[in-house]
């Protein structure tokens, strides 16, 4: 199994439903508590496992404006694993996800210096790691309905711009939109092979304009209908 | 990349205790006439093993979570930090029992020590050369993950061993082995060389940009918002930014203080001197350290708005 | 497979991760903003665990944005209030210095002091409203004190969108209407950041994009919502409307209208008197009056029978074009003819608007006949019988998929009353009103336009009003005004400064009550509103003015209460503050009386109900009504003998009824909680309501869900339900007459009140244009253009409500200061850098803030986002916070009067003329950078104090319900698992065929 997300850039708005519904699970979650520095203080500076970036793309008057919703992309080249020296870092063979086991890790920075895509940030308060947990206590749950076995983040957006699944499935909605949306990896060039995938943006859809013949400019050429009221 | 101050004093230090012991272990049992000197080679050991710990203690200083650093030797099989702990501690029983056998026999030793002396000699290189791929092995930083990066990391812990070595030399027996005098202003000579060659490396524009990292290659990218007013870990980590002119400034300082102010004072004969110029050296390697985080580029940056790295 | 069986592998080695024994789920409604969703909340040890969207729920359907999942951080915010607080004696109002009282005294000072006033004169308690939700309990509290002085915020909100609909077509945008998100095809939003419907609308959008309609944004930014849009007009503030009578000019060229339609359910074909400069001119040419001396029927031209008719009429063929003169002499003709001859005017040529409204001639065209594609030539139908409003069955629906949703950029500017008209004017054209892929209306709209409530004008000591305080007014008749003309409200709502000004004007009553303009009052009493910061215009002079004294020494506003959960700003301008629960903590309800939370296809009603234990001496302001009510001896609130007639809120709420059967809340009515809609008082509502997730929802059979205005059955069931007055047809009005008989009085022609000041009569010939017309905003009118370049916007983050949010330890991390956003081209123009700092200067004054240019703005704009900045000391908040040293309110810069110019025009309110809506986004800046290398933003303020007995704000935070369960690594997997771990390939398939982590249908596979 490849679990991870599909994050549609056609459709998010960047509302961070995402992000702080992946802060609120994840603080009483397995990876928690994640912690805040300086809360109420000048530059508040917390923990967080999800980050909405925007970005304008081309220059006025021909731009565009895209959210980008990024957490841990589950790579399959995980180097952030690799460097890890306490093994507190490790990618789950079962499903590809990568965790901290928050008992080993020594806060030594090395597997976010490792990842790309910011996907790792230390606790202010604990000193240890903290990272996308693709939710593996809501996923594997079985407490929880089963409707509700998705990740966090996923559940709240309200555009339902990401989704989650097993990219090993061909059949599987992740699979099928990665083919028909031409889903993109970020960075492919750097070799980490990234689960997560994201969806570009569409192109506009055609509207015709409305063939007109004639032009009418009084109120003389205008014939009145027998409409019944 | 943010610039940990225990980090800069742990590889200088521990750089310049390997290089030390490498030297002289090397030119011990080679048989080089000034280093058959029991207090030398004893003054080099302590001195050599008191820098190895002072940096591996100053290491743990920027570990946030301290307390499960003993972990760090289980992921040998993967992971160059860990390699590293595990051949610095290695290093350990071999060094102190070569250092042992000299106590007790002087510079003659018997096979088992001089085995131990081999060993410990690798195992410094080892050790050296674990931590420079620490570095070099991060894709995510272009100008570590590089070749330069072992070979700077090599050449400049021996380099400051050399200059600790001909001081140890100097001081103790009260004369100067040319030799070593050579060898040092050798690999000072060798340290510049290798310095320039790789600031002209990572002044080429081959970097990542902003373009591939967000997937729009076609046009121009700007970040408009990062989605936090206050800068957060990503930001503080990796967004550290100096100005290019005082980077200019910095480098210079550097090369003059690491390199050209020792070999200046190594035309001279005096231990004193010798002395100074390696604790000079190992201040502009602190610089040097400085500059290796403070020029290293983040591809995270990208998504923080900068066009390259 | 059944959700019991066991999805985790016996040795996944995953650990139990919470003990759900300890938890509970309860469900309520979120208040983290208006839009109300449903929530699912989990609670460990009267800890909030966990808040998620409630699947099940009409409005988000399981959805959350980011202030609903923020909730936890609301609930354990350290500027919680936590008792009653009365400003210590002898300190001065504003310097925050308060001592603790108990509630009982807290209630006797409240209740002596209101029992005084009622007993006198009981305008002199003016009561306003900020962002609540229960206006029907508040706005009946003050019917019953007797106080016309009563509004809520709609005034300097969008009472511009709500009046610009209920007087067109008897529903609207803002929180009365909704695009037909599964049949629309093509969707224009006009000056919506994020709006009410929150949730909605992003779910909607995603349908829409899901499907490949267009949606077309017109927004001078390209934020947000609008950055998804296939199409980006950035129009130039303030100019929609000219944009929009462009398209129907574009519309009507081409005779591209729905005449079907427009005859059958629209005064178009009625009949108006043309006779310019007489009395009667612009009226609807009527039939005899009735015998109950009710005026006659508006006439139509029968093109059958050659004769007027009654236009209202079933089975007449009204022409939809003519001019004549009928019988009687009166040169008449059609309400549409004067529409054809107003708008093919050159004036709204496209070439002419574009120039104004910086939308190229070719766009307005393209976009119109766009429209009229969609509307015409993509036609659906729904093959669903119904009945229209005259009986007659008919065989489908007829929908024309066009759909809009529109806000704020257009109700926050002085002409936004005539702007929101002339959108539902080119909806109507096009036939797309209630109809499949349009604007549907949320019950309990449609209305008959407007609404049949007037304002309340009379005040009587100890009697309740004869009607609400604020209404609809439809004649100069109607306004709240004395005999010579002048204002009885404090906020000159219903004058001839705004007479339709129907949700009053919030924004005008500090300012008023300070002069003593038109009077002095004693007691302000405030819930839900930071009037000391960001919902106040002018906020430092509003600051000034809350703290101004007579010679006397005595406060010009003698006494200020204000119910507030948090410590705002407003806090310390307060004599007495009554500290209120949070929304986790308290019974509310969510009513059909108020705003509706239904959706187009179902009326939807909801209530809160306590998910969190009080830790506090707080008490929630539904209480506290209900209390005074009952000890104020309110009539509806005490029973035939005298006594207090209900408990609490609980007990008032299922037992008051507002006519028979009809209550707070509209679901399982009736003793055994079987009625919906209408029914007995039931006993245990508040558990039917629980037992239901904290809501109700009755939906509309098929044959009621479209063409509403003109539906049998739905205009029997709104009836039934109390929603509507009567099943007469709802004939939309794209011809106002009721502005005409404004415009009337104006010109001195009109039987009844008139103005007597000039710059009154100029603005009712003016702006009282009976169908809609773009004018200027009134700022830009009156200052130098040149001088002031740029338009100033604000936008709502969808992350932050208001002033709520930054209290919010989380929320604020995303954003805690604001920059003056600009069009990197304009700033490069005038050299101005990047995060430079820069002055920003109005008519009214200036600000220091920081820029950040950008590439979708407007070039003639700047924006920032609202209400980022906060006081030092408030929320909680450090006094360095970014929110106080480097955020900064746009406020400042907007004044609540008139730019001066030495005229008539000097004291009137910045408000639409017709409405009184405040007129936020008329503002115009110039921006200069510092000179001298200034940084931070200006002015400041000093800051304010804690409250007594305040949370200390933490310096660190790791909030958890439970010591978090790790996930263990085993030791072996540690020491020898390679990068591959292919070693464990045999478990991975064990577990990957056994759960089912994928698309729709989790757990089926
Ligand atoms: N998250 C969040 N949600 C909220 C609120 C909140 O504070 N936070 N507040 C609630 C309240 S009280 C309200 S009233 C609603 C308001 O909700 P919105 O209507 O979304 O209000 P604003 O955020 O003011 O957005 C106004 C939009 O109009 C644009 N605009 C400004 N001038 C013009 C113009 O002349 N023409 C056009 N076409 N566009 C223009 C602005 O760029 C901005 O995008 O939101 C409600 N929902
Ligand atoms: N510059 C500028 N100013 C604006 C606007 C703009 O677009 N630009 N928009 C305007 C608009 S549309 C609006 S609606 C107003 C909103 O203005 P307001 O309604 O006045 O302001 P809010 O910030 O929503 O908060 C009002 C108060 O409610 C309190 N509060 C929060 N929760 C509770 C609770 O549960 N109980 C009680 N009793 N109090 C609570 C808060 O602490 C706060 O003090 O702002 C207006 N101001
Ligand atoms: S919740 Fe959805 S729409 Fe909002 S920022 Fe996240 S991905 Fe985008
Ligand atoms: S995104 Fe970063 S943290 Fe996540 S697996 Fe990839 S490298 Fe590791
Ligand atoms: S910070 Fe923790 S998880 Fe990351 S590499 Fe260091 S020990 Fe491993
Ligand atoms: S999957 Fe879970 S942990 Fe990962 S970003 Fe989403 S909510 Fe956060
Ligand atoms: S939109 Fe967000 S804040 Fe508003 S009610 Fe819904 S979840 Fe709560
Ligand atoms: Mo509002």
């Amino acid at each position: 199994m490849k679990l991870g997300l599909v994050v549609d850039l056609d459709t998010c708005v960047g509302c961070h439903g995402c992000a702080t519904a992946c802060k609120q699970w994840n603080t009483s979650g397995t990876i928690g508590p994640l912690s805040d520095k300086d809360p109420y203080g000048k530059d508040p500076n917390g923990a967080w496992l999800n980050r909405i970036r925007t970005y304008e793309v081309g220059d006025t008057p021909n731009s565009k404006t895209v959210h980008m919703p990024m957490s841990c992309m589950h790579c399959e080249e995980a180097a952030c694993v690799t460097v890890c020296p306490t093994g507190a870092s490790y990618k789950r063979a079962e499903d590809g996800i990568v965790l901290v086991d928050q008992d080993k890790c020594m806060g030594c920075n090395l597997c976010a210096w490792a990842c790309p895509y910011g996907a790792r940030e230390l606790d202010p308060a604990q000193g240890t790691m903290k990272k996308c947990t693709l939710c593996v206590d809501r996923i594997y749950d079985q407490k929880l309905p089963e409707n509700e076995r998705q990740p966090a983040c996923v559940l709240t957006c309200p555009t339902k711009s990401r989704v989650f699944g097993d990219f090993d499935d061909p059949n599987s909605q992740v699979s099928q939109l990665v083919r028909d949306r031409g889903g993109k990896q970020l960075m492919p060039e750097l070799g980490y092979n990234p689960v997560n995938t994201y969806l570009p943006p569409r192109n506009k859809p055609a509207v015709e304009v409305y063939k007109v013949t004639s032009i009418k400019q009084s109120v003389k050429t205008w014939v009145n209908k027998m409409i019944t009221r | 990349m943010h610039p940990a101050f225990s980090v800069l004093v742990f590889t200088v230090l521990s750089g310049a205790g390997y290089g030390l012991i490498l030297l002289m272990v090397i030119g011990h049992l080679l048989g080089l006439g000034e280093l058959q000197d029991r207090n030398l080679l004893l003054s080099g050991g302590v001195l050599s093993l008191v820098l190895i710990s002072t940096g591996l203690l100053a290491s743990t200083l920027h570990l946030a979570n301290p307390k499960n650093a003993w972990r760090a030797f289980s992921r040998f099989k993967t992971s160059w930090l860990s390699r590293e702990a595990v051949f610095a501690i290695l290093f350990y029983p071999f060094v102190i029992f070569y250092l042992t056998g000299i106590w007790s026999m002087g510079a003659q030793l018997n096979a088992i020590f001089v085995a131990a002396g081999i060993i410990s000699a690798v195992l410094a290189l080892v050790t050296l050369f674990c931590t420079s791929m620490i570095y070099a092995s991060l894709k995510t930083i272009r100008q570590w993950n590089n070749a330069l990066t072992p070979v700077t990391y090599l050449v400049l812990g021996i380099m400051s061993g050399s200059l600790l070595l001909l001081a140890v030399q100097s001081i103790v027996a009260g004369t100067v082995s040319s030799q070593l005098q050579q060898s040092a202003m050798a690999l000072l000579v060798l340290g510049v060389a290798v310095k320039i060659i790789y600031f002209f490396w990572i002044g080429k524009p081959s970097g990542s940009t902003i373009k591939p990292a967000t997937g729009f290659t076609q046009a121009s990218v700007r970040l408009l918002d990062q989605g936090h007013s206050s800068n957060g870990f990503l930001n503080n980590e990796f967004g550290y930014t100096v100005a290019a002119n005082k980077l200019l400034r910095i480098r210079l300082l550097m090369l003059a203080v690491a390199f050209v102010l020792p070999l200046l004072l190594l035309l001279s004969h005096n231990s004193l001197l010798f002395l100074i110029a390696a604790l000079i050296t190992l201040a502009g390697l602190l610089a040097e350290r400085w500059l290796f985080f403070a020029e290293a580029r983040h591809v995270v940056r990208l998504f923080h708005g900068d066009q390259r790295v | 497979m059944t959700s019991q069986e066991n999805i985790i592998a016996i040795d996944s080695g995953l650990p139990e991760f919470e003990d759900r024994d300890k938890q509970q789920t309860k469900y309520t409604t979120c208040y983290m903003c208006a839009c109300r969703c449903g929530i699912k909340v989990t609670v460990e040890d009267n800890k909030v665990r966990f808040i998620q969207g409630n699947p099940n729920h009409p409005v988000n359907k399981g959805v959350l944005c980011a202030k609903g999942n923020s909730g936890i951080m609301k609930q354990y915010s350290p500027a919680k209030l936590s008792s009653p607080l009365l400003r210590k004696p002898g300190t001065e109002r504003g310097a925050g210095e308060f001592e603790e009282i108990s509630w009982e005294r807290a209630l006797g000072i409240l209740e002596k002091r209101l029992a005084k006033i009622r007993d006198t004169d009981p305008k002199k308690l003016a009561y306003f409203t900020g962002r609540d939700q229960m206006q029907a309990l508040t706005g009946m509290w003050a019917s019953q004190f007797g106080t016309i002085n009563w509004a809520a915020h709609g005034g300097f909100c969008s009472v511009n969108m709500a009046a610009g609909g209920l007087y067109t077509m008897g529903h609207a945008f803002w929180e009365f209407g909704d695009p037909d998100w599964e049949n629309t095809k093509y969707f224009m939003m006009w000056g919506v950041a994020e709006d009410h419907a929150s949730n909605p609308l992003k779910l909607g959008l995603k349908r829409l994009k899901e499907r490949g309609a267009k949606f077309v944004s017109v927004n001078p930014v390209r934020t947000g919502y609008q950055a998804i849009a296939d199409e980006w007009i950035s129009i130039r503030p303030g100019t929609d409307g000219i944009f929009a009578l462009s398209m129907i000019h574009v519309l009507l060229k081409h005779q591209l209208v729905d005449e079907e339609f427009l005859v059958r359910y629209t005064n178009a074909p009625q009949l108006v008197v043309n006779t310019p400069g007489k009395v009667g001119d612009g009226l609807f040419y009527r039939g005899a009056a009735n015998s109950d001396g009710t005026e006659g029927k508006p006439q139509v031209w029968d093109q059958q029978r050659q004769t007027c008719v009654d236009g209202t009429s079933a089975d007449c063929s009204p022409a939809l074009f003519a001019e004549f003169i009928t019988d009687d002499g009166t040169p008449v003709r059609t309400a549409m003819s004067i529409l054809l001859e107003k708008y093919l005017d050159d004036e709204y040529s496209p070439e002419v608007a574009a120039k104004e409204c910086g939308v190229s001639a070719a766009d307005i065209e393209r976009i119109a006949l766009e429209m009229a594609h969609v509307a015409f030539k993509e036609t659906i139908t729904l093959d669903i019988e119904w009945t229209d409003w005259a009986g007659r069955k008919q065989s489908q629906f007829i929908g024309r998929p066009v759909s809009m949703h529109a806000m704020r950029g257009i109700s926050a500017h002085s002409n936004g009353f005539q702007t929101c008209r002339a959108l539902h004017l080119l909806q109507i054209v096009l036939g797309t009103i209630d109809c499949p892929g349009g604007h549907l209306a949320k019950p309990p709209f449609p209305k008959h336009i407007p609404p049949g409530i007037k304002p309340a004008k009379t005040n009587i000591p100890n009697t309740p009003l004869k009607s609400p305080p604020l209404g609809f007014p439809t004649c100069p008749e109607d306004l709240v005004i004395d005999d010579a003309g002048k204002p009885l409200r404090i906020d000159k709502a219903y004058s001839w400064d705004a007479p339709i000004s129907c949700h009053g004007m919030m924004h005008m009553v500090i300012s008023n009550a300070v002069k003593g303009d038109p009077y002095k009052i004693d007691t302000l009493m405030l819930f839900m509103a930071n009037m000391a910061w960001n919902s106040s215009m002018n906020t430092a002079q509003t600051l000034e003015m809350l703290c101004a004294k007579e010679d006397d020494g005595e406060y010009k506003i003698p006494f200020i209460v204000c119910s507030d959960a948090f410590n705002s700003e407003m806090v310390a301008y307060s004599d007495l503050v009554l500290p209120d629960t949070t929304y986790l903590e308290r019974y509310d309800t969510i009513s059909m009386l108020d705003r509706p939370i239904s959706e187009p296809h179902a009326a939807c009603d909801s209530v809160r109900t306590p998910v969190i234990e009080v830790d506090r001496d707080v008490m929630s302001w539904q209480e506290v009504m209900v209390e005074m009510a009952g000890r104020l001896n309110f009539p509806a609130f005490k029973t035939a003998t005298g006594d207090r007639r209900y408990k609490d809120y609980k007990d008032f709420i299922i037992n008051f009824e507002k006519e028979p059967g009809i209550g707070f809340l509209a679901g399982y009515r009736g003793v055994d909680g079987t009625k919906s809609l209408r029914g007995e008082p039931n006993p245990r509502q508040w558990e039917a309501y629980e037992e239901n997730q904290g809501f109700f929802e009755f939906p509309l059979e098929p044959k009621q869900r479209y063409m509403r205005h003109a539906n049998k059955d739905y205009l029997e069931l709104a009836k039934e339900a109390g929603w509507g007055g009567s099943t007469e047809q709802i004939v939309i009005e794209i011809y106002s007459e009721k502005l005409q008989k404004f415009r009337l009085a104006g010109q001195g022609l009109y039987d009844g009140p008139m103005p007597s000041e000039e710059h009154h009569k100029e603005r009712l010939v003016k702006y009282f244009d009976p169908l809609p017309i773009y004018y200027m905003p009134l700022e830009e009118q009156r200052i130098d253009r040149d001088e002031y370049p740029f338009h100033a916007v604000n936008q709502r983050p969808m992350f932050m409500y208001h002033s709520w949010d930054s209290q919010n330890a989380w929320l604020r991390q995303i954003m805690n200061q604001n920059y003056l956003y600009m069009n990197r081209v304009a700033g490069e123009k005038l050299g101005i850098e990047d995060l430079s700092w820069v002055w920003v200067e109005s008519h009214n004054g200036k600000i220091r803030a920081q820029i950040k240019l950008m590439e979708g703005t407007n070039e003639n704009t700047v924006w920032t986002w609202n209400a980022v900045a906060k006081r030092g000391g408030a929320w909680g908040l450090s006094d360095d916070a970014n929110e106080a040293t480097d955020a900064f309110l746009m406020n400042h810069l907007i004044s609540e009067l008139l730019p001066a110019k030495g005229d008539s025009g000097d004291k009137i309110t910045n408000s639409d003329p017709i409405t009184g809506q405040a007129a936020w986004y008329d503002l115009r800046v110039k921006i200069t950078p510092v000179t001298n290398g200034e940084t931070g933003s200006w002015p400041q303020f000093s800051a304010l104090k804690p409250q007594p007995n305040a949370l200390q704000s933490p310096k660190m935070l790791s909030y958890a319900t439970h010591k978090n369960v790790n996930i263990i690594r085993r030791w072996a997997d540690t020491l020898f698992t390679g990068e591959k771990h292919s070693s464990n390939k045999a478990q991975s398939e064990k577990v990957s065929n056994k759960s089912i982590i994928n698309g729709q249908t989790p757990g089926d596979k």
